[in-house]
């Protein structure tokens, strides 16, 4: 649908994001197509502020964003872009007294999910997220592990083209993460899906693409093989328990001490 | 047994929205809160020696209680994924103030009949106006749990002062004790109540609670 103008579903150049006098985003230019993309990086890194951005849920301070076709600073393409938009934010309330169906429907109703669709998509959601038998349970008698699979369920109840979770896997059981991510991969082949994970396991099995953030810009870009072969070629044997951890802690190591962002590591595209 | 199996879908969603701003709870206590009024307004008149404003403790302090029940009302669970919606807020927003207001002020001014230049049902509906809309402002920047403070606030002031006396700078400041037909105190409640529900239509209750972040 949106192949005619770009093959990017999501494009952001010079994205600044600033809280009070902290600067979450530093003019961070990004692109993503179809597929799953893995967001890494330390805690305030900035991952967080980048979704709250490309969920339209925060202004950006300066710089363009580009969302299934159009910039978003427009309202009537805003309005498009959040119809075709599913988000998990980290923390969510829900409404006390609420279902998991009653939950995703409200939601479903907020993103404007013809009404009479609406029943069968918020069962479908719940079904993928392995709610079922718990769809008229009230979600305050939920675990946090089936609270964050009701968030998801919202998340892709209007079916979106783009996808942003985040930390969809926190509180996941092993067992759960293995389908979840299953349930990604699935979601990657037609949708433009957005990961910020501290679980680097997640992004090695769901992943086509990672990205590294740390102090607010891109240290790194390219696939998971090739952040895992940045560890070998580095030698990083001190750090982490596999070769993703290794190259992760790689990236972050050559971007902060100050090649960031200059030729080879990928900060433009 | 699911509102959601039923056969009108846009009745299910707006009792969605209805019970995610705990609209039954608010309706009701507006509904209660018409009768108590009235008996507390009758009983200030059998006591021995009822002055002209026998009734203006129910007066001044039925419409602070109805006002931060419609306040703490006004509170999102889920700010955070409200702001997904599709749609702009402001009308939602808007229309929930306006006809919480209007059934407010009608049901509280039945309660206390009579009496128009004085203490009775204008003064009621007035009063109700501004609390509403100072308890919307306060919604709006301190976020709804706290809403009803700054009326709360502002009340105890106006007694603390004794500031009864019609008319001067008493009827624009010390609005809720003035009689029913005091211009200058509708002025002020009116403004409020515009005031409080443009800000609220416009910018929501301040975010509080889990992942709100300013």
């Amino acid at each position: 649908m949106t192949s005619a103008v770009s093959v990017h579903s999501v494009s952001i150049h010079g994205l600044t994001v600033r809280h009070r006098r902290t600067t979450a985003l530093d003019a961070v230019d990004l692109s993503f197509g179809t597929g799953v993309h893995g967001l890494l990086g330390p805690n305030g890194a900035g991952k967080t502020s980048l979704i709250r951005v490309l969920a339209t849920v925060a202004p950006p301070t300066a710089g363009r964003v580009e969302l299934l076709g159009g910039d978003i600073s427009a309202p009537t393409h805003r309005t498009s872009v959040r119809r075709r938009l599913g988000y998990l934010p980290q923390e969510f309330g829900y409404y006390p007294g609420f279902t998991v169906r009653e939950f995703v429907a409200y939601m479903a109703w907020l993103k404007e999910v013809p009404r009479a669709k609406a029943p069968a998509a918020v069962e479908r959601a719940v079904a993928r997220v392995g709610l079922a038998d718990r769809i008229d349970a009230k979600v305050r008698t939920l675990s946090g592990g089936m609270v964050r699979r009701a968030g998801i369920a919202q998340a892709i109840v209007n079916d979106p083209e783009l996808l942003l979770l985040d930390e969809p896997t926190a509180g996941l059981d092993p067992e759960q993460r293995v389908d979840f991510r299953a349930l990604l991969r699935e979601l990657g082949r037609t949708a433009t899906v957005i990961v910020s994970t501290h679980l680097v396991e997640d992004v090695a099995a769901a992943c086509s693409e990672v990205t590294v953030i740390g102090g607010g810009r891109v240290a790194y870009r390219g696939t998971p093989h090739a952040l895992a072969a940045l560890a070998a070629e580095a030698g990083a044997e001190d750090f982490g328990d596999n070769p993703i951890e290794r190259g992760y802690a790689v990236a972050l190591r050559h971007h902060r001490s100050g090649l960031g962002g200059s030729a080879g590591w990928g900060a433009g595209r | 047994m699911s509102p959601l199996n039923s056969n009108s879908p846009l009745n299910s969603n707006l009792l969605l929205y209805a019970r995610s701003r705990a609209l039954p709870m608010t309706i009701a206590v507006l509904v209660a809160a018409a009768p108590a009024t009235a008996w507390c307004a009758d009983w200030l008149l059998t006591r021995s020696d009822p002055g002209p404003r026998a009734r203006l403790p129910v007066l001044v302090l039925a419409p602070v209680l109805v006002a931060a029940a419609i306040g703490v009302g006004l509170y999102s669970h889920g700010d955070e994924l409200d702001r997904t919606a599709v749609r702009p807020w402001w009308p939602r927003r808007g229309w929930h103030l306006l006809l919480l207001t209007a059934l407010a002020a009608g049901l509280l001014a039945v309660a206390v009949p009579g009496e128009p230049q004085a203490y009775g049902a204008a003064a009621m509906a007035r009063n109700v106006l501004g609390a509403v809309g100072v308890t919307a402002l306060g919604a709006a920047l301190i976020g709804a749990r706290l809403s009803w403070l700054p009326m709360l606030v502002h009340t105890s002031a106006v007694f603390l002062a004794g500031q009864a006396e019609p008319g001067g700078s008493g009827a624009v400041w010390a609005w809720s004790v003035q009689p029913g037909a005091q211009r200058a105190a509708w002025g002020t409640a009116v403004a409020l109540f515009a005031a409080g529900t443009c800000l609220y239509a416009l910018r929501g209750a301040r975010p509080e609670g889990p992942g709100s972040r300013r």
